[in-house]
């Protein structure tokens, strides 16, 4: 058998074999990459997923008196992917002169503690610091750096849903953490 | 032909010799399909290595949370329906592969001198994939593999001197818990892989030593073929079928939602996993003191059989048709095993290993066990602490009532075992003391226990606790339970409904059951069910019902006979049972309650993606080849 001159025969055997290399490569290369388009979504998915508004459902909505606030507690679903926690969370709600509702954090934006209703004043103040906000969350006085939070608020059938959210404190902007 | 960098890492490395390891090979008689089987195997286990570590980005192997893990994983993970389903089919196929792989080597009697140890680290490879098989099942904590695990572990328990000390080890204790689920865990992601590398490790290289054993016939001998890339592109052609396979699979029959495993459930029937039931059908042939035979006498004995084949069996002779006893010994022992597998698989377990309260022998003994038990209830002092009838204590609850609470039997079974397993202040003593059959009695008398007003649930009782309207304002401002969150399994939430919800609800909650006294006068059906609980969401769907189950609810009306027990919050339906219910009633209402939130593509799409996408790859290469060999003669014709 003379090397230097393949055979026709010879020489088909080699491209096929060449054939069945690619092909190997390719078929190998093709299920690899129809595994790892899943694989990595996978770990982008939840990853990127932005968290709406979650609403709770309080319950029916109480009878509001105006010109004071209302406390209200309610138990809240806490969610990490497959972790769920109850906690107890309050508001204050306050009935707006055009009807509306207003739900505000319980937190008080200088440095986070929970601030009362002083009903000899009718205003807002915090123990900690003596930030005074008004019905409708302005500022009065102390040294808080914005008004009270605002929370989502929604009444569906008659039954009232607050969104949570907690904000930054001791700055001038409201940034949900 | 190495490149720069092959070059440099090969002075430094074996790359090649490693390269060359893998690929050459010659292979007498030439390549065939038939040889496909361990590469396939390889291929699988390569799967099951990569979707593994996958699912442990999602996984946490405590009993609380194990089964809602993997369904976060299933149900809210782009793409997480197919790692866990890859995985599970993996598992399957691998054991199936096994199986062809051992009798085409079997077969070809590639056991034979040199190839000794190759079989031997087959062997070790066959038992340590039935070792993977079986410790991975408990992992999601499902009904499915909490009750595998449960009946394996006891089968190894009876195992003579040695079996309870085993048994506990592999639990963790005495009871399967979240030791037993943290022992598997680590064996099945940990330990048992280990050994798998290794031996696939011995394995791959004593069978390059001497390469296939190659084609019995001399006159095919005669032929060469090489392993690259005559042998590999076989291969690989067959793992991209049985990918295919595998995906379509998940696609078409995902795995099921077993529901979460529930230690109590008196309904499940208890079963190995499929790959097991050879040996769990096997033990019936040996009753009582013989049960061992079948536990260890006989896997032992096949084991030992397998080990010690290559050194009894000595003859070169490779033909199967010269190989008559070793052939026919060999198809009897798969045959035996399938047999067993399909027996095992349309088996009930033994009657009396699971007797329900239901059992109608039980009733005729009902009368004397609440005689019985109204002695023990005097005898042990209950009515120190609980007043019955106008007498006895005021520091525990009046049990006057007792019976018509709605609790099970199972409920006081542990009220009286472990109380503080109800209610962790619980100041009542735990009668762990009294025999099985003495807590039945006492359970027996407090079931008959139905005199007084004391609050009813489920009952006939006329003139109800509190407003109606006031009570079923109440059920909104309440939260809902555990179950709501958990996924269910509709199959056997079926199995409870006939239980504990027809009589009011109808078989399949369609029935028209009247209610005197209510509003409606009816009992809501529930299949269609009311349009203000229905949700095309299965999670706000199953919140929706879960809170009238958890809680109870009255209907309006002057004097409803008949209202909606608090399953959840007497505790007369477990957390998991609530759970399966809900899957249940979704189901026949068109939810699907394990339905995929984010699947990052729909499973059908993405099946047809990748049929698509390999069809293409195929048609583009097979023209290819067709062009070229269509040239290539031409050439050879001028």
């Amino acid at each position: 058998m003379d090397s230097a001159s393949p055979t026709p025969g010879e020489r088909w055997e080699s491209t096929r074999r060449q054939f069945m290399k690619v092909l190997t490569f390719i078929l190998g290369t093709v299920m690899a990459a129809v595994l790892a388009v899943p694989f990595v979504s996978s770990l982008f998915g939840p990853a990127l997923r932005r968290k709406n508004v979650h609403w709770t459902r309080v319950g029916k909505l109480p009878v509001l008196g105006s010109g004071h606030p209302t406390k209200i507690s309610f138990t809240d679903m806490v969610e990490d992917a497959y972790l769920r926690e109850n906690v107890t969370r309050d508001v204050w709600i306050v009935k707006l002169p055009s009807g509306g509702l207003t739900a505000f954090s319980p937190i008080c934006p200088h440095l986070g503690c929970h601030y009362n209703w002083d009903a000899a004043s009718g205003h807002f103040v915090c123990p900690c610091h003596g930030s005074v906000f008004a019905l409708d969350g302005a500022v009065l006085g102390g040294p808080t750096p914005r008004p009270l939070d605002t929370l989502p608020v929604k009444i569906e059938n008659g039954e009232l849903y607050i969104g949570w959210e907690r904000f930054e404190p001791g700055i001038s902007r409201k940034i949900r953490v | 032909m190495l490149t720069r960098l092959g070059k440099w890492i090969n002075k430094r490395w074996p790359l090649s010799d490693l390269i060359r390891l893998g690929l050459e090979e010659e292979i007498l008689g030439g390549s065939s399909y038939a040889y496909v089987f361990g590469s396939l195997l390889l291929f699988t286990f390569a799967i099951q290595a990569a979707t593994g570590v996958w699912q442990l980005f999602y996984y946490v192997p405590t009993v609380q949370h194990a089964y809602d893990s993997v369904n976060y994983l299933r149900t809210e993970v782009p793409f997480g329906w197919l790692i866990h389903g890859l995985h599970y089919w993996g598992a399957n196929a691998m054991v199936i592969l096994l199986l062809c792989h051992a009798i085409r080597v079997f077969t070809w009697a590639a056991y034979k001198n040199p190839r000794e140890l190759t079989w031997l680290a087959g062997v070790g490879l066959f038992l340590i994939t039935l070792a993977m098989s079986f410790t991975g099942a408990p992992l999601p904590w499902d009904e499915r593999g909490y009750w595998a695990t449960e009946v394996g572990t006891s089968i190894a328990g009876t195992v003579p001197f040695i079996g309870n000390l085993t048994k506990q080890l592999m639990r963790g204790g005495e009871t399967m818990g979240q030791l037993a689920l943290s022992r598997m865990f680590v064996l099945h992601i940990a330990i048992i892989p280990g050994a798998l590398f290794a031996m696939v490790g011995i394995h791959l290289v004593a069978f390059r030593r001497n390469g296939s054993v190659g084609p019995w016939d001399e006159a095919k001998r005669a032929r060469k073929g090489q392993f690259w890339p005559d042998q590999l592109f076989k291969d690989t052609l067959s793992c991209t079928i049985l990918f295919i396979i595998l995906i379509a699979l998940v696609v078409l029959a995902p795995p099921p939602f077993a529901g979460p495993a529930d230690p109590l459930d008196t309904l499940y029937t208890p079963k190995p996993e499929w790959n097991f039931l050879f040996l769990y059908e096997s033990l019936k042939f040996f009753p009582g003191k013989l049960e061992p035979v079948g536990t260890v006498g006989i896997p032992a004995l096949g084991i030992l059989v397998l080990v010690l084949l290559p050194f009894f069996d000595r003859k070169a002779e490779h033909s199967p048709g010269r190989r008559l006893r070793a052939m026919s010994l060999g198809a009897l022992a798969i045959l035996g095993l399938i047999v067993l597998t399909i027996v095992g698989y349309y088996s009930k377990p033994g009657a009396g290993q699971k007797k329900g309260e239901t059992s109608p022998a039980a009733s005729i003994a009902q009368t004397k066990n609440i005689s019985m038990g109204r002695t023990l209830f005097q005898s042990q002092g209950c009515a120190g602490c609980h007043r019955v009838n106008g007498s006895g204590g005021n520091v525990g609850p009046n049990l006057s009532g007792e019976g018509m609470k709605g609790r099970s039997m199972k409920w006081l079974r542990t009220q009286l075992r472990s109380p503080k397993a109800h209610d962790p202040q619980s100041v009542m003593p735990a009668f762990s003391a009294l025999a099985a059959q003495q807590i039945d009695q006492l359970a027996d008398y407090l079931l008959s226990l139905k005199s007084e007003s004391a609050p009813a649930v489920g009952g006939a009782s006329s003139g109800a606790t509190a407003g109606s309207s006031a009570a079923a304002a109440n059920v909104a401002a309440r939260v809902p339970g555990k179950a709501a969150f958990i996924i269910g399994s509709a199959e056997h939430g079926a199995l409870l409904f006939e239980k504990n919800c027809v009589k009011c609800h109808g078989p399949r909650g369609t029935d028209h059951v009247s209610n005197p006294g209510s509003t409606d006068l009816m009992v809501p059906a529930l299949n269609p069910i009311d349009r203000s609980l229905y949700n095309i969401s299965p999670k706000l769907f199953a919140t929706t019902i879960d809170l009238i189950i958890q809680h109870g609810s009255h209907p309006a009306g002057p004097h409803p006979v008949l209202h909606m027990p608090a399953f959840g919050d007497t505790q007369s339906l477990t957390q998991e049972e609530i759970s399966d219910l809900e899957a249940y009633i979704l189901n026949l209402n068109g939810v699907n309650r394990g339905e995929i939130t984010h699947p990052g593509l729909q499973p059908r799409i993405f099946l047809g993606a990748v049929a698509g996408i390999f069809a293409l790859v195929m048609v583009a290469a097979l023209g290819m080849y067709f062009l070229r060999k269509s040239s290539g003669t031409g050439k050879k014709n001028s």
